[in-house]
């Protein structure tokens, strides 16, 4: 995956507080949040950035 | 669990869902509904307002939920100049301040007396597909995977909605089509316990401030922000805290609880059924893009819904064709408020703070009959009609 920057989602509970606010505002609809973990598709994401905008806790970072 | 089959398949089980499997299972459909989480309702994601007036179509009876029953709303301008609204024109986010987890559980309790299957911890991770219909969902619980097969399947996933997007409907959401939301739980606050307060303007870009108020001193302060008016990261939180340190009475409390959340504020979808499947609730966007609240419009869809779906059930017909009477049902009882106020509120995210001030300057030395849009910029266009000249196309 070369070029692609990195995205880092904080679901150990220090930042996320499990709201789903990311999950819905995906366009690609890669983000899945399970009760306490929130993953998504590394393969789909094209770090276009909206999900850390929409993160009311500052919980997604891209590097 | 094991694979298995049954008529009607509700996924998601907060009230939206629960309304549609209580309403399903009423007229005898055989109703299975699914729920992610390891307890309905909790953690609670929702402001706890909602209006009460709707409460009886849906055949929802009061009950321990209720937490403070309030009279009115109050408005506050950028320059906190206030309007007084009666809770019956005060728009579907007052009357009742509720315990949002206790409501879920009793329209579950409600679907599982009619004889709705409820079962938790189990997760949606796929629809099935015969050709274009949907015929079910695969499901993880406990780490294995099952099908569920139905005729009919219910997306009523929440804002987070995906399994909308699965069955191919488009639910997708522009930047300005939601607001981020954050809200502390707080104690030792002063708030008036006859009053939800919404503050209005730069405080909130596309959203507002909220103060709703519940019992022993406690109060639900939040905010929602659009998503396209932000810049950088953890901007709603900024926001909040920033709305909170201006006000001694509300900065003095103490968060007891952190709710998160988002919140659609678009238009109403241009379709919500399609071969097999219904979506009903947040999941189908259908959040008043005004006031921001749900809970009334996913629960009357619901009703729709869950009668739609026995009856195809018993005609033995899932076609969207059928499914029609869902879709028109739900418009015919909700879209040209949902329309209408969608329309209001791209209005109000365009007015400047100056703007906000005078209409709600002109409208604290009146007292309105009744509340509505002309009457409004009626009071406002007697004070200011400078004001009320960029109005003239909205009317």
């Amino acid at each position: 995956m070369p070029n692609k920057k990195s995205l880092h989602i904080e679901s150990s509970g220090q930042l996320c507080i499990y709201c789903g606010a990311c999950v819905g505002i995906c366009p690609l609809n890669c983000i899945y949040l399970d009760e306490t973990r929130i993953t998504f598709d590394e393969r789909i994401c094209t770090r276009c950035e909206i999900c850390v905008r929409a993160c009311p806790v500052g919980a997604i970072e891209i590097g | 669990m094991l694979d298995q089959k049954t008529d009607v398949l509700v996924i998601g089980a907060g009230p939206a869902g629960s309304m549609t499997a209580k309403w399903a299972a009423k007229h005898g459909a055989k109703v299975l509904m699914i729920e992610k989480r390891q307890e309905i309702g909790s953690p609670v994601r929702c402001g706890e307002g909602m209006s009460k007036e709707w409460l009886p179509e849906v055949g929802i009876r009061p009950g321990k939920w209720i937490n403070v029953e309030v009279e009115g709303a109050r408005i506050f301008s950028p320059s906190e100049k206030v309007f007084e609204i009666n809770e019956k024109d005060a728009g579907n986010e007052v009357g009742y301040v509720v315990e949002r987890d206790g409501f879920d559980k009793q329209l579950a309790i409600d679907a599982a007396n009619e004889g709705v299957d409820v079962v938790l911890k189990t997760a949606a991770v796929a629809v099935l597909k015969e050709g274009k219909r949907i015929v079910g969902a695969r499901v993880k619980q406990f780490g294995e995977t099952f099908e569920i097969r139905a005729p009919i399947t219910i997306g009523a996933d929440g804002f987070e909605s995906q399994v909308g997007r699965w069955a191919g409907l488009p639910t997708n959401l522009q930047l300005r089509d939601m607001d981020t939301c954050l809200q502390y739980r707080m104690t030792n606050v002063d708030c008036d316990t006859r009053y939800c307060d919404f503050y209005l303007g730069k405080v909130a870009p596309g959203g507002y401030v909220w103060v709703f108020p519940k019992d022993q001193g406690l109060a639900n302060v939040g905010i929602g922000v659009q998503v396209s008016q932000l810049k950088s990261m953890a901007e709603a939180r900024s926001y909040l805290d920033a709305w909170i340190d201006k006000h001694p009475g509300y900065a003095k409390g103490k968060k007891i609880d952190i709710v998160g959340g988002g919140v659609s504020i678009s238009a109403p979808l241009k379709q919500t059924v399609t071969d097999g499947f219904m979506l009903v609730g947040d999941a189908a966007r259908m959040i008043d893009p005004l006031t921001g609240g749900g809970i009334a419009n996913g629960c009357i869809a619901g009703k729709i819904c869950g009668e739609v779906a026995a009856r195809a059930v018993e005609a033995n017909d899932p076609s969207a064709a059928f499914l029609q009477a869902y879709e028109k049902g739900w418009r015919a009882r909700l879209e040209e408020k949902l329309y209408r106020n969608w329309l209001a509120k791209e209005k109000l995210c365009t007015i400047p703070d100056e703007t906000f001030d005078k209409i709600i300057d002109a409208l604290q030395d009146v007292r309105l009959e009744k509340l509505s849009v002309h009457n409004i910029l009626k009071a406002v266009h007697e004070k200011y009609p400078e004001v009320t000249k960029e109005f003239e196309s909205f009317l």
